[in-house]
């Protein structure tokens, strides 16, 4: 630092740099502390400002008064050459002595000053002050917020969520589930949250019972209150359990026949659901059969699937497969049970006869 | 009002926070720290390779440097588990080569581990330095070959008590002539022979060489010239300790381990003839760390060698000791912290040496830093255990071995409960605990009450009723691991306590009463548990619910039931069927 070197000794004549904090207070400090920080340092060679009082250097925001007064403290020991590492270690080992408040602000300060050693001198004391505490303890010291939910606090069992391709479908069924409770709320048909794929029935149901199919609706009514609790969560990651392994391992020869087992209601080709791999999973999902109509006689059953029918076929000519499923499903015989995507659809060891 | 920093300042404080507990706490603070923390989180240690998938670990931490892995349960070690359970590192490694191409440590304990698996560390990770398999299996010299090969920055190759497949191919020649950068070599399991004069280029071409520990096959007359090629190890592992070796060929020996100036670790010692002991007499002095388990040598000879050792730190030695070899011990290392006593004779009836809890009681009164006990006896005695619980309260790691199952105190003929008893009472910050003799409920009790900062238990023979289980469980706050064989504890205290069995990594109990029944149920009501029977009797079903199930391992996991069981292991899920291997 020949600059500070050259600088003239003669105490009447000593240089200052001028600095200016973000309340807008103006001092002057000694040129050869002053330049210990880099960041200053940097700022009077390239710019030629801090000569004067009107050519201030604007610190960062982060370099309050009092914080300022402390690193300038710092600075003014250090940039004495002669002293011995000795000095110098038992200098930091007191100066570092402070709230955690203010440890944090002059950690901020140092940083945004780069001044390296310092930085390293306070994170290495916030280290130690967060060392064998608690999260609940540390989050006292830091005044953080609790934010993270009981998901998330598990993870990676139930915060699946990033995973792209799971993140989007979560948003899908999310605003899809608004969208069904929208409607209604507009229409009263009740709309029963029990699977996963409800989105395409419900809509369909929906587009059936537009007209005045009260027998369905009063049977859906009486079943309304088997609600599961958060079907799609419980699916997904129920799912994303057995899938962590597999995700790249399981080769692409996932036959389709499988992918439909999913219940995963969307052709959103991105998400490229037949990709999922399947070889390895836990059957946590639990439908609530009240979507089962036993009572509906078996004339407006055959009906009900026409129109099922037809209004896939309109909606998208690539879902055959996925009506198909959600028609067999719907039969009296087979229950809405956990489905156990293990191995081939045939294999179907949980779709049992039991009744739930 | 939160004290806010940058993300680089917070990275940069984490960057000082290297335990895996603070760093679980840093990461389970609020959002942001979770996130900053999992991207600047560069070791990963999964203490049971399936509470967790590989998948999930990589897609939490993206950038991960160094990785530890441990398989099979602790009592593997004593042949509990049987073969083909588990533990298979290669869906890691597949996983790890592809998300960590910058992945420098691997670490694994108890797991099986292929050659492929080792082909495949060894083609994936260009800036690979560490290799520990520890207690590992499955691989043979070929994998070794590969990784010779192909680690240009390897520094470290341990294969510490690992079973090895010898191909006879030389792997150690594999090592390019170019490589320089080996630190530390531990071959010592390794029952084939490996090339001399590889062996002898490799440590000559790295300077860097600290750590050597040498299989038995290595003779002792070439020791002292592989030595002149390494003075600067700092722990060295001899092969077969004796040879008929002229008397140049002796001083040469002497001179060439006298030229280690920096050592500080012996071991090794196989089939040691005390004639050539003394050779290591000059280095004594310098000794922290002393391995004598395979030095079947009487004690007045042991005795000779230790009391030259005033900075020994640890030893690792046969009952040949005896008590009056401890007893030097006790009054000339008194910088001891960690002491093992073999024994030479497991299965015999009748002692063989005169090693008693004497030796045992002289050790904790002579050694003040003494912490870390595995002491193989014939005999205890309650006040024995009062002493050294009343002058060792220091004490964390206490794992006692009287080799009769249910032997009383010897001198009053009562159960152990007291003894026991004062050692937790009195040692507050023991980790780790392992019980033998004559114990009923009350030991259990004791254990409850007192150790509280306990981690990991074994027990053994022990026990009156499913009371002492309940003690355990819900008296040891700190509990991660518990390990019991042939105890009477059945249902009842395991359902009880069924949820304390998620703050824990694993449950072990073999040869106890637990039923069949009580598995599934367990297995219903905790999804995140894996509870797996291990029968190599059948299929539980056929059987009553009732019929104790011969062994069960239930640990905490997040992966959900895993896939790759033998067909001797079932796991016990929510629906309660039995889902084939």
């Amino acid at each position: 630092m020949s600059e500070g070197a050259m600088a003239v000794v003669k105490p009447e004549m000593k240089s200052y740099i001028w600095l200016q904090t973000a309340d807008g207070s103006i001092q002057q400090v000694e040129e050869e502390v002053a330049m210990f920080c880099p960041m200053i340092c940097r700022e009077v060679l390239q710019t030629g400002m801090g000569s004067s009082k009107n050519y201030a250097i604007v610190l960062p925001q982060r370099v309050n008064p009092p914080i300022l007064g402390l690193i300038l403290d710092y600075c003014r020991f250090h940039q004495v050459p002669g002293r011995s590492n000795k000095e110098r270690k038992t200098f930091d080992e007191r100066f570092i002595r402070m709230d955690t408040k203010k440890l944090c602000e002059l950690t901020s300060a140092a940083d945004s000053l780069q001044l390296k050693p310092l930085v390293d001198l306070t994170s290495r004391a916030l280290a130690r002050i967060i060392e064998g505490k608690t999260p609940e303890e540390i989050r006292e010291t830091f005044h953080l917020p609790d934010d993270l939910t009981e998901e998330e606090k598990l993870e990676p069992l139930r915060n699946i969520t990033d995973d792209p391709r799971i993140r989007l479908l979560n948003r899908l069924y999310a605003r899809k589930r608004k969208e069904l409770k929208e409607r209604e709320k507009l229409k009263s048909v009740e709309v029963e949250e029990e699977r996963v794929d409800e989105r395409s029935v419900d809509d369909l149901l929906t587009y059936i019972n537009s007209g005045d199919d009260k027998g369905v609706r009063a049977n859906k009514s009486k079943k309304k209150n088997r609600r599961r609790k958060d079907p799609l969560k419980d699916a997904l990651s129920n799912k994303a359990n057995g899938d962590h392994e597999d995700l790249e391992a399981v080769p692409t020869a996932c036959s389709h026949s499988e992918a439909k087992d999913l219940e995963v209601a969307t052709p959103h080709k991105a998400l490229k659901l037949q990709d999922f791999p399947l070889g390895t999973f836990s059957p946590k999902l639990e439908f609530d059969d009240s979507y089962m109509d036993d009572d509906l006689d078996p004339a407006m059953r055959e009906e009900l699937d026409r129109e099922v029918e037809d209004f896939a076929r309109r909606l998208n000519p690539d879902w055959p497969e996925r009506i198909q499923e959600i028609l067999c499903l719907d039969r009296p015989e087979r229950k809405l049970l956990p489905v156990h995507i293990n191995g081939t659809s045939s294999s179907c060891a949980c779709i049992s006869l039991d009744r739930r | 009002m939160a004290y806010s920093f940058p993300e680089e300042v917070l990275e940069h404080v984490f960057s000082f926070i290297g335990s895996d507990r603070d760093r679980n706490a840093v990461s389970l603070v609020c959002k942001s720290w979770y996130e900053i923390e999992r991207w600047c989180r560069r070791r990963v240690f999964v203490g049971n390779c399936y509470a967790v998938s590989p998948a999930a670990v990589v897609r939490r931490f993206p950038d991960v440097r160094s990785v530890e892995l441990k398989g099979k349960p602790h009592f593997a070690d004593f042949n509990l588990v049987p073969e083909g359970w588990g533990g298979y590192v290669s869906p890691w490694i597949t996983t790890l080569a592809r998300a960590y191409p910058w992945l420098e440590e691997i670490r694994l304990k108890r797991m099986v581990v292929t050659d492929e698996s080792l082909e495949l560390i060894a083609r994936s990770f260009k800036n690979f330095k560490v290799l520990v398999l520890s207690s590992c299996e499955g691989f043979s010299t070929d994998g070794l070959a590969a990784v010779a090969a192909n680690c240009r920055n390897l520094r470290e190759l341990d294969l510490r008590e690992s079973e090895v497949e010898d191909m006879s191919g030389h792997w150690l020649s594999h090592f390019p002539d170019s490589y320089t950068s080996l630190v530390s070599l531990n071959i010592s399991c390794l029952g084939s022979e490996v090339s001399f004069s590889a062996l002898e280029r490799l440590v000559s071409r790295c300077p860097d060489l600290r750590s050597l520990r040498l299989n038995r096959t290595v003779p002792l007359d070439r020791l002292a010239n592989l030595l002149r090629r390494a003075p600067q190890l700092a722990e060295l592992g001899t092969g077969v300790y004796s040879a008929e070796l002229r008397s140049d060929d002796f001083s040469n020996l002497v001179g060439a381990l006298a030229g280690c100036r920096e050592l500080r670790s012996l071991s090794g010692f196989w089939d040691v003839v005390p004639a050539y002991l003394p050779a290591v007499y000059p280095l004594c002095s310098g000794l922290t760390s002393l391995n004598l388990s395979y030095a079947t040598i009487q004690s007045s000879e042991l005795t000779k060698l230790i009391s030259q050792c005033h900075s020994l730190q640890r030893l690792w030695v046969l009952d040949y000791i005896e008590d009056s070899g401890l007893e030097a011990l006790a009054a000339c290392c008194k910088d001891l912290r960690e002491l093992r006593v073999f024994p030479s004779e497991p299965f015999n009836r009748e002692g063989n040496v005169s090693l008693t809890e004497q030796g045992l009681v002289s050790v904790s009164e002579g050694c003040s830093k003494l912490q870390s006990v595995l002491y193989f006896c014939r005999q205890m005695s309650n006040a024995a255990l009062l002493t050294i619980a009343r002058n060792r309260p220091n004490m964390t790691r206490f794992r006692l071995c009287i080799i009769e199952p249910r032997c009383p105190d010897y001198i009053t003929h009562e159960p152990l409960d007291t003894g026991f008893g004062a050692i937790v009472q009195h040692c507050k910050d023991l980790q780790r605990l392992s019980l033998s003799g004559l114990l009923t409920d009350r030991v259990f009790e004791y254990i409850g009450t007192y150790a509280k900062k306990l981690e990991m238990l074994s027990v053994a023979f022990a026990g009156d009723s499913d009371l002492g289980l309940h003690h355990v469980l819900s008296g040891c706050d700190s509990l991660r691991k518990l390990e019991i064989r042939d105890c009477p504890f059945g249902d009842k205290a395991l359902l009880a306590n069924a949820a304390k069995l998620e703050t824990m990594r694993s449950l072990w109990m073999s040869s106890c009463s637990v039923s069949f029944g009580a598995c599934k149920l367990l297995g219903q009501k905790m999804p995140r548990l894996n509870v797996e029977v291990i029968d190599e009797r059948g299929h539980p079903d056929s059987r009553p619910e009732s019929c104790p199930v011969e062994k069960l391992y239930i640990y905490r996991t997040v992966a959900g039931p895993r896939f790759d069981m033998p067909d001797f292991v079932w796991t016990m899920d929510e629906d309660s069927a039995l889902r084939p291997s």
